[in-house]
């Protein structure tokens, strides 16, 4: 079964972005797919062996080209807001490993100071954008940000939000596509449709049969693609984001993949109830790392040994990380009440 | 000095800001070729141009995140709610997005915006276009809130909202817009009035009258009629629900002993509330006399006018409260 459903206009091919990657590339993009694997087994571990004792772990296993192949095309300049299921994405775009892991184990140096949990934190200077727990919302904020660069006249940022298919249901994720379709501006929506709100298959979040339709009711170009597969997603989203960076406004991207998890690490026996076991094994089949380092492999550039299964330095980089935020001092009490203001103004009594 | 109505005092305000800061800008419903529903962006459109004065689609939430994002990214956004009501449709946008960024951010983020807009009853306006729903950004950290009565606070309290670093809600209220007139400074004094602060518009010795927005013209009515039976209203206008003054309010309290709090708002759960618990805890012993509240009955702001007139709270309730008071 393929799962490639592309909306294409004039039927043209797409341009094989791919193909123009270097050797040194592809061997980034290797290890990063394998970055953001061990990272979620790390935590799955932590958790599971009581290393990491509060919070949820929320797992993107299977989900690593969507990662990989919506930001490795980026430059510096661009914004993402990454959710849940994209922690890996934190890293890509400049956070230090440490911090993440400080994050999730909410301690003091941690990007929120311990004020709130795993993917809920940002850093403007590095282009990352604070997401929240409803989803849908920071399409709408995304807008925004980009309204602050057509008003210092920097129209060819590019803001890549990140969603989840049941997130397109929510009112925000309509106001804000319809307000950066209206307004023209530079906003690349990836929906990352791993079947699964939670426990809602998708056919119970989405009328149509891709989510990649609702682009028709904005007037913009929406793409259906593999999600497993890293050359789709490298491809799509270089044509998405010169799409935006020449004006014409934003797109939405369905990576349609699988949840091979539960909703978090709580929910993994459930998780067995609400889906069938055939699905799970159908979907294992179609990891996107074993398909892409095949991919390698074909090109005939790479001996196995070059791409090692897994890059063993890469582990020991997190469990570094790891051991790093353990050991690193928790938050003081009193500090729950800081920033909740900023009197830095002067304007207030 | 110039003489201006309360909504010619906002409009002012805003456009110095805008003249004064190039990253303020404004966005909302109708706000530019037509200068918004009651003309508070009137001429904005053709001075600022259509990236400062942003005609939104009707999307509140929009709107909303839209002064968010951009605050995020350095901007001081204006968002405009045609009437206050319908923030409904952006509350997750005010409460769970720009009141918690700062937060979330390690402090590193704040969000200067201003959701501002027409609020209030007294003009046959019913269900929606005439609610007082400060209390439900009262109840969220985060933010502030302000309501004034008054050309000139109006004025300065809406400079100082844009430049605050924090999410304010702002509520105008538009019984108030071309009814009150009143002097404000000239441009160049650059005149702002601090949030936080209350302001003591009537001495008086028996009684402290707490309130904010419109009520405090009819509190100041109720004051002289009053007056005439030798009962002496210290009449405090809040202007800054969030953060409330309360140096100002127990400094009064500990002079007359007595407090009645007369607000808008449904009586229940409002602001009123936790300023008596906040009185109750904080002064006890300075108190002859129950607090008392006069505010809205807890309904909706009806159509017809019977009904309206019903509901909200009148310039005899204030009356009458003073009265029984007095008498405790």
């Amino acid at each position: 079964m393929s799962t490639t459903r592309t909306r294409r206009k004039n039927g043209q091919q797409r341009v094989a972005f791919h193909e123009r990657l270097e050797k040194s590339d592809l061997i980034e993009i290797y290890r990063r797919l394998w970055f953001a694997r061990l990272f979620d087994e790390a935590l799955y571990d932590a958790k599971k062996k009581g290393r990491l004792r509060r919070g949820n772990v929320y797992g993107s296993r299977g989900q690593e080209a969507i990662m990989v192949g919506t930001t490795y095309p980026l430059r510096p300049d661009d914004f993402v807001s990454p959710i849940h299921r994209d922690m890996p994405v934190f890293v890509f775009r400049g956070m230090t490993v440490e911090q993440v892991m400080c994050q999730v184990w909410g301690k003091a140096e941690a990007p929120t100071r311990g004020k709130d949990s795993w993917s809920h934190m940002g850093d403007m200077n590095l282009g990352i954008v604070h997401s929240t727990s409803m989803l849908g919302s920071t399409i709408a904020v995304a807008c925004g940000v980009l309204w602050a660069q057509r008003l210092d006249g920097r129209r060819d940022r590019v803001l890549v939000a990140y969603t989840g298919e049941g997130a397109t249901a929510t009112g925000p994720f309509h106001e804000g596509l319809n307000f950066a379709a209206v307004h023209k501006l530079p906003l690349i929506v990836v929906v990352e449709n791993n079947q699964y709100a939670y426990s809602t298959p998708v056919e119970l979040e989405v009328p149509t049969k891709t989510v990649a339709e609702r682009a028709l009711g904005y007037g913009i170009p929406g793409y259906s693609i593999d999600g497993n597969d890293f050359n789709a997603v490298y491809d799509t989203m270089c044509e998405a984001l010169d799409h935006a960076r020449a004006g014409n406004g934003p797109v939405i991207i369905e990576c349609v993949t699988y949840r091979l998890q539960g909703h978090a690490d709580h929910d993994e026996t459930r998780a067995r109830k609400y889906r069938p076991v055939e699905e799970i094994e159908l979907w294992e089949k179609r990891d996107p790392l074993v398909r892409y380092r095949q991919y390698l492999l074909s090109t005939g550039q790479f001996t196995e040994a070059e791409l090692p299964e897994p890059p063993l330095d890469i582990k020991e980089q997190i469990e570094r990380a790891i051991v790093y935020a353990i050991s690193s001092p928790d938050p003081e009490p009193h500090t729950a009440l800081e920033d909740i203001y900023d009197e830095s103004a002067g304007v207030s009594l | 000095m110039r003489e201006v109505t309360f909504l010619e005092a906002i409009r002012l305000a805003r456009g110095e800001e805008m003249e004064r800061d190039p990253n303020v800008f404004l966005i909302g419903e109708d706000i530019g070729r037509m200068g918004g529903a009651f003309g508070v962006t009137e001429g904005f459109y053709e001075h600022f141009g259509p990236d400062r004065v942003v005609d939104s689609p009707i999307s509140e939430t929009a709107i909303i995140a839209v002064c968010v994002g951009a605050a995020a990214a350095g901007k001081r956004g204006v968002a405009e709610m045609q009437f206050m009501d319908f923030i409904s449709y952006g509350f997750d946008q005010v409460v769970n997005v720009a009141g918690t960024y700062l937060y979330r951010s390690g402090g590193k983020t704040p969000i200067p915006i201003v959701v501002r807009g027409p609020s209030g009853g007294y003009i046959g306006g019913s269900l929606y276009h005439s609610q007082q729903f400060e209390a439900w950004f009262f109840h969220t950290p985060g933010l502030k809130v302000v309501q004034p009565a008054f050309p000139d606070d109006a004025y300065g309290l809406m400079k100082a909202a844009i430049r605050d670093n924090n999410p304010v809600v702002f509520y105008e209220h538009k019984h108030l817009y071309r009814r009150i007139k009143g002097p404000i400074p000239e441009a160049h004094e650059d005149y702002i009035v601090k949030l936080g602060s209350a302001r003591v518009r009537r001495y008086g010795e028996d009684i402290t009258v707490v309130t904010y927005g419109a009520m405090v013209h009819f509190v100041l009515e109720a004051a002289q009629h009053l007056e005439k039976e030798g009962i002496s209203l210290e009449v405090i206008d809040l202007r800054t629900i969030k953060p409330l003054d309360m140096k100002t309010i127990l400094q009064s309290v500990r002079k007359t002993s007595k407090v009645l709090i007369v607000y808008e708002a449904p009586k229940t759960g409002g602001v009123g509330a936790e300023i008596s618990a906040r009185i109750t805890e904080q002064a006890f012993e300075w108190l002859d006399a129950p607090i008392m509240r006069v505010a809205a009955k807890d309904a909706f702001v009806p159509f017809a006018e019977p009904l309206e007139k019903f509901v909200l709270p009148s310039v005899d309730d204030i009356v009458f409260a003073a009265r029984e008071l007095v008498a405790y």
